[in-house]
């Protein structure tokens, strides 16, 4: 009994160890979800899918493609699907090579206002 | 009635007297019951028009999807009726079974009152009905079966209350006549009402021949219950007892009503297997629906239980002798008919059209319940076959016959 | 399906067009295998063009209306924003409780890669319309030179057969109007004043909707439908209207 109590607290010190990175954040979704409305409505980017399924860290999107400030991209007059193409922006990964590119799978991101009144409702 | 409107070297007096004496000679409940009937009439009426006059939107509860409701189906199911009383009624009249002979004038006077009930309700579902009565006739469309039952409904209208006149007047042979151009109007007016729904290509329940000949024979089912039904109340609101002949004649009304529930039930049974083997897209999940889904109670309890095995089970064990049994499965009958006719509608439209293609928007079966001014109106359009009914029995003289087997 | 091509050549065409025959029905058996996978039905893309405008060889000539207004969906182009909705109901007045066009959504959530796709939908405009047989007036009807289903509203009863016969739910009753309504390629918004496109088209920033005349060899529409590299294909084939929306992927 005593025994496996503390594989129980052994596991869950390791796993508090791993999750490290995130906690240090001041948040434990890493951002939560986006819902861009500009320049058309809407597009869902997920904290969550990034983070935690893909395993992306903070830096690798907010060095240079994004500002930490949520929403802030989509105040410039360049964040338009032909700008994502040279490498803009969600087009520094998703060129076909590190993700899917983006002119492909319109509908994975684009979630279109279904999609952004489904987002306010939650 | 020999002494009555036959004579034509009458007085307007004379009929003036004749016509208030009739009415007057009803009861206190005969009276109570009339202004109930001609009350729910002017509620429907009142409500009906509101509705008009304010936009339809606001006051029912038909949608894009679904946009046919209960005022459609309380159409079907009065020219059903209508329909069903003009071809049983036939049998004797037109073609001569000398023992349908005594419900003929009663049959004839409500296959009229179940009809102007028809009229009345789909009056109020139509959104423009004015502009039918222009375009129906200078923008006619020859493929359109709602334009032919239009058309046939009038026409069978016309001929029914000439027939009916002429029975009244005692002219045979003309009455006849119009009693046989009746018929064929009603069977073509009515299987092109089928023909409404069988002939839509995108509505897998509805489509086919099925619908056209499940109406002719439903209808003819719905006239026997029917005329049984209101035999049997007219002598009690006259208070009289019936002769051998009408007894006879309702017994051999009874026989014919036990073999067009047996006829229906064959249908449904065919229809609904035909259904379900295989899984047909469209059709089986409105059948389905029927089986065991949002429609199953209105199937089993309705349908099947009132409208088809408790009345057929009252009408063998009556033997065509026993009234009250008549009585009670003819009554269980039309409520199970009218429930017929509103899954019918609804059914064949709860399935959307964009089902199979798997979208979010259309992936249930979709539900319809009338609102309060559906359900008045309907109300109404039972209540004017009522009324008519009541004030036929004083003003006909409860639709005495005549001895027309020297005629033949 | 087999069996409805076979069908469809009942017809007795005479000994000396055997080969050709041949020859058609060898390519509607490839067309037929490159049927895509679309809304749960396997549809043969350019079987369903057969069943509506005969051969690719004969039709070109046989388009029974000039212009022949017609058009391709790029139904993986679609992405809700709904500007064609919004464009829609800015150009024909339509009210809120009404739509003249929609965009529809599929979920599939055990797709491999995508899970979601919008389908957008509108009048298809048929050949053989249901909508115009069932009108008991006349009040919509097909129009002579364009092939467009119009309205005469004056003529409308509102017996919302049309809505019960229209496999696509294209048409709704508008009250302002008192009568039925629906798409009708802009034509009086638009066409009949001179612009190319319908609003929808005008305003999708995605090339979705390709507008066009069929009857017209070098336009889009034409070169679109008339290509057996990808799958070209029509909603609901099985009612049988001979629709004149396309739809498309890649």
């Amino acid at each position: 009994m005593n025994k496996s109590i503390t594989v129980i607290i052994a596991a869950a010190l390791m796993s508090l160890a791993l999750a490290g990175p995130g906690l240090a954040g001041d948040n434990t979704n890493h951002g939560g979800d986006i819902v861009y409305t500009k320049p058309v409505k809407s597009v869902l980017f997920s904290h969550k899918v990034h983070v935690e399924q893909k395993g992306l860290t903070c830096d690798m999107c907010h060095a240079r493609s994004f500002e930490m400030e949520a929403l802030k991209a989509q105040e410039n007059p360049d964040f338009t699907m032909e700008s994502l193409y040279q490498g803009n922006y969600c087009g520094a990964c998703h060129n076909g090579t590190m993700a899917f590119a983006s002119n492909t799978r319109c509908a994975s991101c684009h979630t279109g206002v279904k999609g952004s009144t489904v987002a306010q409702g939650h | 009635m020999a002494n009555g409107i036959n004579t034509t070297s009458i007085s307007l007096n004379a009929i003036e007297s004749m016509v208030v004496g009739r009415l007057k000679s009803g009861s206190k409940g005969f009276y109570a019951l009339l202004l109930l009937s001609g009350l729910l009439v002017a509620v429907a009426a009142g409500v009906g028009i509101h509705a008009m006059v304010k936009g339809h939107e606001a006051f029912y509860n038909v949608t894009r999807e679904m946009p046919w409701g209960i005022l459609i189906s309380a159409y079907v199911f009065f020219v059903v009726t209508s329909t069903g009383l003009c071809l049983v009624s036939s049998i004797g009249h037109v073609f001569g079974v000398q023992d349908f002979m005594p419900i003929a004038k009663r049959s004839v006077f409500l296959s009229i009152a179940t009809i102007l009930s028809g009229f009345f309700v789909i009056a109020f579902e139509i959104k423009i009905p004015w502009r039918m009565a222009i375009y129906n006739v200078i923008s006619p469309n020859i493929t359109s079966n709602i334009w032919w039952m239009g058309t046939l409904y009038g026409i069978y209208l016309m001929f029914m209350f000439a027939e009916f006149v002429f029975l009244n007047l005692d002219k045979h042979k003309p009455a006849v006549f119009c009693g046989f151009s009746g018929s064929v109007a009603g069977i073509a007016a009515h299987s092109n009402l089928g023909a409404v729904f069988g002939l839509l290509m995108g509505r897998e329940f509805w489509h086919g021949p099925y619908m056209p000949i499940y109406f002719i024979t439903s209808a003819m089912m719905t006239g026997c219950a029917v005329i049984i039904l209101f035999h049997y109340l007219a002598y009690k609101v006259n208070g009289e007892q019936m002769d051998g002949k009408m007894r006879r004649a309702l017994e051999v009304t009874n026989k014919i009503g036990i073999l067009l529930i047996c006829v229906i039930m064959f249908f449904t049974t065919w229809k609904m297997v035909s259904g379900i083997a295989g899984q047909p897209a469209g059709k089986y999940e409105a059948i389905m629906a029927l089986v065991s889904g949002q429609f199953a109670p209105n199937f089993w309890i309705f349908e099947v239980g009132m409208g088809m095995v408790f009345p057929l089970a009252m009408f063998y064990l009556s033997k065509g002798k026993n009234l009250t049994m008549m009585f009670l499965g003819s009554l269980s009958m039309i409520i199970g008919i009218f429930v017929m006719r509103f899954d019918l509608v609804m059914v064949g439209q709860a399935v959307p059209v964009f089902h199979e293609l798997g979208v979010n928007e259309y992936k249930h079966i979709m539900s319809y319940t009338p609102s309060l001014y559906e359900g008045l109106i309907t109300i109404g359009g039972v209540g004017m076959t009522i009324f008519m009914f009541l004030l036929g029995e004083k003003l006909f003289a409860g639709h005495k016959v005549e001895e027309h087997a020297e005629h033949h | 399906m087999f069996d409805k091509i076979k069908l469809d050549n009942l017809k007795n065409e005479g000994v000396e067009n055997v080969p050709m025959k041949e020859r058609r029905e060898f390519l509607k058996m490839g067309f037929a295998l490159t049927g895509i996978f679309a809304g749960g039905t396997i549809f043969s893309a350019v079987s369903s063009i057969d069943r509506v405008f005969a051969s690719s060889e004969e039709f070109a000539s046989k388009y029974p209306y000039k212009p022949h207004y017609s058009m391709v969906i790029h139904q993986d182009r679609c992405i809700d924003c709904e500007r064609c909705v919004e464009a829609c109901a800015a150009t024909n007045h339509v009210p809120h409780e009404g739509y003249r066009t929609r965009i529809l959504q599929r979920d599939v959530p055990d797709a491999v890669g995508q899970k979601r796709e919008f389908i957008p939908v509108l009048c298809n405009q048929c050949n053989l319309p249901q909508c115009t047989r069932v009108c008991p007036t006349k009040a919509t009807y097909k129009d002579p030179q364009n092939g467009i289903v119009m309205m005469d509203i004056a003529k409308c009863i509102g017996c919302l057969t049309c809505q019960e016969g229209c496999p696509y739910n294209a048409r709704y009753f508008n009250e302002e109007k008192h009568a039925v309504d629906k798409c009708n390629f802009c034509f009086d918004t638009r066409l009949s004043k001179g612009e190319k496109l319908t609003g929808c088209a005008a305003a999708c920033p995605a090339q979705c909707r390709v507008f066009g005349d069929l009857s017209d060899q070098s336009s889009e529409v034409y070169r679109k439908v008339h290509q057996i590299e990808k799958a070209v294909w029509v909603l609901r084939p099985e009612a049988g209207t001979r629709p004149n929306v396309f739809y498309t992927k890649g």
